[in-house]
């Protein structure tokens, strides 16, 4: 009765047209945030294909003529090939030892009952507390003296390292909504636990093997501070670190900074594209569990 | 299976990790607060000074004035993006193209690298060529235009913006999956008894998603702590120590004037003060329930 008596035509016309100023409000601001939002990216590639008279004088507007010379001087001037190479190789690789790690530390965590576990997962769960700059230092000293400054292995380990216990969690919760007897009937028939892990655990992760995959990758291969403290080898300097030596070279040949920063955003654009859902929903789930 | 097999399995499937990670986070963590104690350069022998590097550290006002900055970047994020965040995703938390699209738009700048935001960030800010000082000419607004980033009083505040541009996506993202899990029920119950707009906002959805803002906040808090890049890109600290946080400061008395000991000094202070913050936010947040 009640229910009927509230939708009486007069309430339900008041409350519709604040609804609707509301909600055109909502519209208004929304919009004007996507685009501001999007813009500094949009501004950077259009402004890349700029000649330099052109970005001091018209900041704002679409490039008279389309300078695709920038990208090919960019490339060449700043080593970026090699840059490139480094990025893909360090991050591939810290990539592999994650996942390999990764997902062995979350099967038996995830499948087996030891005296230590609970230690084990607390001891993943308390080193992420612990703010990654804060091992800048040590870690720089450490190296020195393991003498690996100045090689992949600087940043390939401490990248795989960091990244472990976002793995972890993404995983063993992933196995441990799967039900045991998926892997049960291979130990009757005599398989082992290797390879009970790499024929049948690792290929039913795949969807959390996939999350753990961008995560890792995208992280390697932004990540500045490792690479600023670690490498000073012109040969060895991975994307990011060659754009910020790049844009400190060039400071004042805007045109060629901001074509090498396109370049070196192109690949993660790709991969966010493509993956979006996934990128969107791994990075919250990395965040939320760290 | 024997169990001496599975017992030899877990301990060769959990040694890398555990290896790898103890070498790299823990053991770093152990090795600052060891070489704090000392005065040493990097190169040579280090001296041994007991608690000196402390000392000195609590009567340093660039310490402080860095702490202080990480304060004004955990209330920037905590008052700046956490509320910017829950109302884009009140908007957008249904799965329409255009919202899809606002929401991929909004958590873009989050793959970025840092470098990139922060050189983005430097052209709009320019003195000379930036668009900022452009569009304000372009708006009759001249009077306005500033240093943004080499007037030491304002530089700390024009870094705000690209702190909470670079990751409002991130707890849009989070609240909108908070807002999708609260049961279709709910909306009925709030339509029956008449809830609507602003009513059935604070009433019913704030209510229902308060754990997750909480863990918002307590995101926040940790990440805004974590903050280097983005400074190091844009300001190195500078102007004259004005936008110093505890890790450039770290970085800068580590790296450009060579104290190795005073550097882990102050991280391990980075080490202390995360811990203190992230214990009390949970302290209090759980308090609250």
């Amino acid at each position: 009765m009640s229910k009927l008596a509230f939708h009486s035509p007069y309430s339900m016309k008041k409350t519709y047209s604040i609804r609707r100023i509301v909600s055109t409000i909502g519209w208004i601001f929304i919009t004007i945030y996507g685009i501001l939002t999007i813009y500094p990216l949009f501004w950077l590639i259009l402004s890349s294909f700029k000649s330099n008279a052109q970005f001091f004088s018209e900041p704002f507007a679409l490039p008279n003529q389309w300078m695709f010379d920038n990208f090919i001087t960019a490339w060449t001037t700043s080593k970026m090939g090699v840059a490139f190479r480094n990025s893909t190789l360090v991050s591939i690789i810290a990539l592999l030892f994650t996942l390999l790690l990764s997902g062995l530390t979350s099967y038996v965590l995830a499948r087996f009952n030891f005296k230590l576990k609970g230690l084990t997962m607390l001891f993943f769960v308390v080193g992420m507390l612990i703010p990654i700059h804060s091992t800048l230092v040590p870690l720089f000293i450490l190296m020195k003296q393991l003498s690996i400054l100045n090689s992949y292995w600087a940043l390939i380990l401490p990248y795989t390292a960091f990244a472990l216990p976002t793995a972890i969690f993404i995983l063993t919760a992933y196995l441990s909504t799967i039900p045991k007897e998926i892997e049960e009937a291979a130990y009757i028939d005599g398989t082992s636990l290797w390879g009970v892990f790499f024929r049948i655990m690792l290929p039913i992760s795949l969807p959390a093997l996939s999350t753990v995959s961008i995560l890792t990758f995208l992280h390697s291969w932004n990540d500045f501070s490792f690479a600023l403290v670690f490498i000073s080898k012109s040969t060895l300097k991975t994307l990011p670190l060659a754009v910020s030596n790049f844009a400190d070279g060039f400071q004042t040949d805007y045109s060629l900074t901001l074509a090498a920063m396109t370049l070196s955003v192109i690949p993660t654009i790709i991969v966010f594209l493509l993956f979006q859902e996934q990128v969107m929903k791994g990075m919250t789930a990395g965040a939320v569990k760290g | 299976m024997n169990s001496a097999t599975v017992k030899r399995f877990i301990a060769v499937a959990l040694a890398p990790s555990l290896i790898l990670y103890s070498l790299f986070v823990f053991v770093p963590v152990i090795w600052s607060a060891y070489y704090s104690l000392f005065n040493w350069s990097g190169i040579g022998q280090a001296a041994f000074i007991g608690l000196q590097n402390y000392k000195e550290l609590l009567s340093d006002s660039i310490f402080w004035h860095s702490l202080g900055n990480n304060v004004i970047f955990v209330l920037a994020s905590v008052l700046g993006q956490v509320p910017l965040a829950l109302l884009l995703a009140i908007i957008l938390y249904k799965s329409n193209a255009l919202q899809r699209f606002l929401r991929a738009a909004v958590f873009m700048p989050m793959v970025l690298s840092t470098v990139v935001i922060g050189l983005i960030w430097n052209y709009v800010y320019h003195p000379q060529i930036g668009i900022l000082n452009f569009l304000l000419d372009a708006l009759n607004l001249s009077a306005l235009k500033m240093e943004w980033l080499s007037d030491p009083d304002i530089a700390i505040f024009s870094l705000i913006p690209p702190l909470i541009w670079s990751f409002v996506g991130l707890y849009l993202i989070i609240f909108i999956s908070a807002l999708q899990n609260i049961p279709g029920e709910l909306d009925d119950a709030a339509k029956i008894d008449g809830a609507k707009g602003f009513t059935k906002l604070f009433k019913i959805t704030l209510p229902m998603i308060w754990g997750t803002i909480q863990v918002a906040l307590i995101l926040c808090i940790a990440g805004s702590l974590k903050s280097f890049d983005l400074v190091y890109i844009m300001t190195r600290g500078g102007p004259a120590h004005a936008t110093e946080l505890l890790a450039t400061y770290m970085y800068n008395a580590t790296f450009s004037t060579f104290r190795y000991g005073y550097g882990s000094t102050i991280s391990t202070a980075i080490v202390i003060i995360s811990l203190l913050l992230i214990g009390t936010s949970q302290w209090l947040t759980s308090r609250r329930k």
